[in-house]
């Protein structure tokens, strides 16, 4: 249209990023633009790449679950879980079925605080403050249910291997349920104000669109994944804990664009508190942690790989233990968004510089995830 | 800053002068520390608990902190979180970028010393007071948000012993 | 197809290519040899019954004597998941970049090549990484790599 004007357009670089309020951490991109339009994305990362995977090399296997904490931080939780589990199937190490009940528990609950930081975060970066307060409020409930049973509100070190650290206090159950009973209906209130507000769906709608070809090509996974239409979820598909326990749904939906990766987060959400609700029901009393030598924990030589489902997708954490060692040889960490950055240059082509912010808050993407 | 600075040389020599320099001292110190607006600046965990500060149950606004996007608006940067290698030539631009008078906050044990990753990595910079000036220091990995809040409140009480001829 | 056929299913349809190793509980772990690799990853995805179509990882490994180069694969389909590896010796490590296969491999063989300096043949973006731009100290994830401001934990 420039061109009938007389007008030519030349291609341009710019730089976003690696501060930039709307990337979440320390991301950059280097984008190639045609006026507005993005024609070529490349991601620069590693600004916070922190040699996890380095010094775990040089910790023992207790000492490995805070480094862990680091990993991703904003579902700790689950970071504890995949190493524990790995070291657990390495050693073949019984956990106790109140720990298991516990994890479970602090898993949920950590998936929607992470949730929930999206939602803030997301909201925040479309241009809507009120969301964000809103988000923030309940999640403060849910890290005073952590901080009464570790101490800690954001790196827990609370999943070990073998068992969790310590016992929930009396007044968890009771808090716990009254949480859950009363976040529903704020879940609600998010949808009031976000899902059917005619400028959040103008920002999202059709927006960053994801096949499900893409995606598995790409190995994006979590609800990126599912918002595209593929019923995959390591909770039910490959299935770890005592998740099978549990009765909830896994939520799909068809377009794989950020409106729809919304609508995924958001129904999660409601799973989660369902399975919270079922585990507090059912929770036995007994032991918490099984037998582990914390001090000189020394497997057989093996190597394993370990994923579960976070809030992100797949965590993955490849452990390979030299024979009665103390230090493992290596510890990879597989974070979620490491491959939903790596598909951002594929699906954000075409696409005005508004929509990479947007685009990228909904992919969900956080960088120590990415860098370690 | 230029004639702010030069202002107490010529009110000096007025008889009574130095009442104005006093007062005109409150007034901007006061007013300084009670308006520290802060950059949007985090890399790790610690940017989590600085954003939980912001929200809705510590309310960062009370103190009249409210956060910019640009360094140009801002007075105050926390380096939330780590700093690494990488990272700190960025972090001294930033710092670079922002007008005077200016603060830092070094919030958590990653820009405290290198905390957690003080052995072992090869990557992170171990203090963030290698690269820029800091005045305050809050340890924690990653510190609570009332530490913060105690952190930013010892600045203000740092801001407000300032005069006009300490600024630099 | 449960754990038990799949130890057998895969060496008996890919003969001596494949070597089943013996790593106790742990999901199946197979030893194949670095030429054969890309052959091998488009044949497991390719077979309508492994249609291994999601590499979750690929982690190098230094061992102390050699490197490895570890696979994660798994199926969203049949939902199999396993692991194969491939070893190479320290002098002129090198495989073939499996891109063609599965596209997201793309970053973590850059990180392999970047942290390990195991090189990746055909992979057409070997560019610098997680490390800062002006890095010249090496392969840091290198059993002996050391640099004069890197310190050890020390041991109690």
């Amino acid at each position: 249209m420039s061109e009938s004007r007389g007008l030519h357009t030349k291609e341009f670089t710019l730089n976003v990023g690696p501060h930039h309020p709307s990337t979440h951490g320390v991301c950059r991109f280097v984008l190639k633009m045609e006026g507005e339009v993005i024609t070529h994305v490349t991601p620069v990362i590693g600004y916070l790449h922190r040699a996890l995977e380095k010094i775990c090399e040089n910790r023992t296997y207790e000492q490995i679950i805070p480094v862990t904490d680091r990993f991703e931080y904003c579902t700790a939780m689950s970071c504890n879980m995949a190493f524990s589990l790995a070291t657990e199937k390495l050693a073949g190490i019984e956990v106790p079925e109140r720990a298991e009940y516990l994890r479970v528990i602090m898993l949920e609950l950590n998936r929607i605080s992470s949730h929930l930081i999206w939602l803030g975060t997301t909201s925040l970066d479309l241009g809507a403050l009120t969301p964000f307060l809103y988000a923030f409020r309940e999640r403060e409930y849910i890290l005073d249910l952590f901080e009464m049973t570790c101490g800690q509100r954001l790196t827990f070190n609370y999943i070990r291997p073998a068992g969790v650290s310590r016992d929930i206090p009396p007044e968890f159950i009771p808090k716990c349920r009254e949480f859950i009973d009363m976040f529903n209906d704020k879940i609600d209130d998010y949808e009031r104000v976000l899902t059917e507000n005619p400028i959040f769906i103008a920002r999202n709608k059709n927006i960053g669109i994801l096949p499900p070809d893409v995606a598995i090509a790409y190995a994006v996974s979590g609800p990126a994944l599912r918002a595209s239409g593929v019923k995959f979820d390591l909770r039910r598909d490959d299935p770890y804990s005592i998740y099978d326990r549990f009765d909830f749904d896994i939520p799909t939906r068809e377009n794989g664009d950020c409106y729809d990766r919304y609508l995924i987060r958001i129904q999660e959400m409601r799973e989660s508190t369902k399975i919270v609700r079922q585990a507090i029901e059912q929770i036995p009393e007994g032991e918490i942690r099984g037998k582990f030598n914390k001090m000189n924990f020394k497997p057989p030589a093996g190597e394993v790989y370990c994923r579960v489902e976070n809030s992100r997708g797949e965590l993955g954490i490849y452990l390979q233990a030299a024979d009665k060692e103390k230090k493992p040889l290596r510890v990879k960490m597989r974070g979620g968004s490491f491959n939903q950055l790596q598909v951002m240059p594929v699906i954000c082509v075409g696409h005005k510089i508004a929509d990479l912010v947007a685009i990228m808050a909904s992919m969900d993407i956080i960088m120590p995830d990415v860098d370690r | 800053m230029g004639i702010i600075k030069k202002l107490p040389v010529y009110l000096e020599k007025i008889p009574g002068g130095n009442i104005v320099t006093t007062s005109l001292d409150f007034v901007f110190s006061q007013s300084q520390a009670s308006s520290l607006w802060y950059l949007l600046f985090g890399t790790a965990c610690c940017a989590i608990e600085l954003m939980a500060t912001g929200a809705s149950r510590y309310d960062f606004d009370r103190l009249g902190m409210i956060f910019r996007a640009s360094p140009r608006q801002s007075d105050l940067i926390i380096t939330a979180g780590t700093i690494t290698k990488k990272m700190a030539p960025r972090l001294r631009l930033l710092y670079d970028q922002m007008a005077e008078p200016r603060y830092v906050i070094a919030m958590g044990g990653c820009t405290v010393g290198g905390g957690p990753f003080y052995y072992d990595s090869y990557a992170v910079e171990k203090g963030v007071d290698h690269i820029v000036p800091v005045d305050i220091y809050i340890p924690g990995c990653p510190p609570r948000p009332e530490s913060l809040l105690e952190g930013c409140l010892a600045l203000q009480k740092k801001v407000k012993r300032l005069k006009m001829n300490d600024w630099s | 197809m449960n754990r038990d056929e799949l130890v057998s299913y895969i060496p008996d349809t890919f003969k001596d290519k494949v070597q089943l190793l013996d790593t106790g509980r742990a999901e199946p772990f197979f030893l194949i040899k670095a030429e054969n690799l890309l052959e091998f990853s488009r044949a497991i995805k390719d077979d309508p019954k492994l249609h291994m179509d999601w590499l979750s990882c690929v982690s190098g490994v230094d061992t102390g004597e050699h490197f490895e180069v570890v696979y994660s694969v798994a199926s969203v389909q049949t939902k199999i998941r396993f692991d194969y590896k491939v070893v190479l010796a320290y002098d002129g490590a090198e495989i073939e970049s499996v891109q063609t296969v599965w596209p997201g491999a793309n970053w973590h063989e850059r990180e392999v090549w970047e942290l390990y300096g195991i090189n990746i043949r055909n992979h057409g973006n070997l560019t610098r990484f997680l490390l800062p731009d002006d890095w010249d100290q090496g392969h840091p994830l290198r059993k002996d790599w050391d640099a004069p401001d890197f310190v050890r934990m020390p041991e109690k």
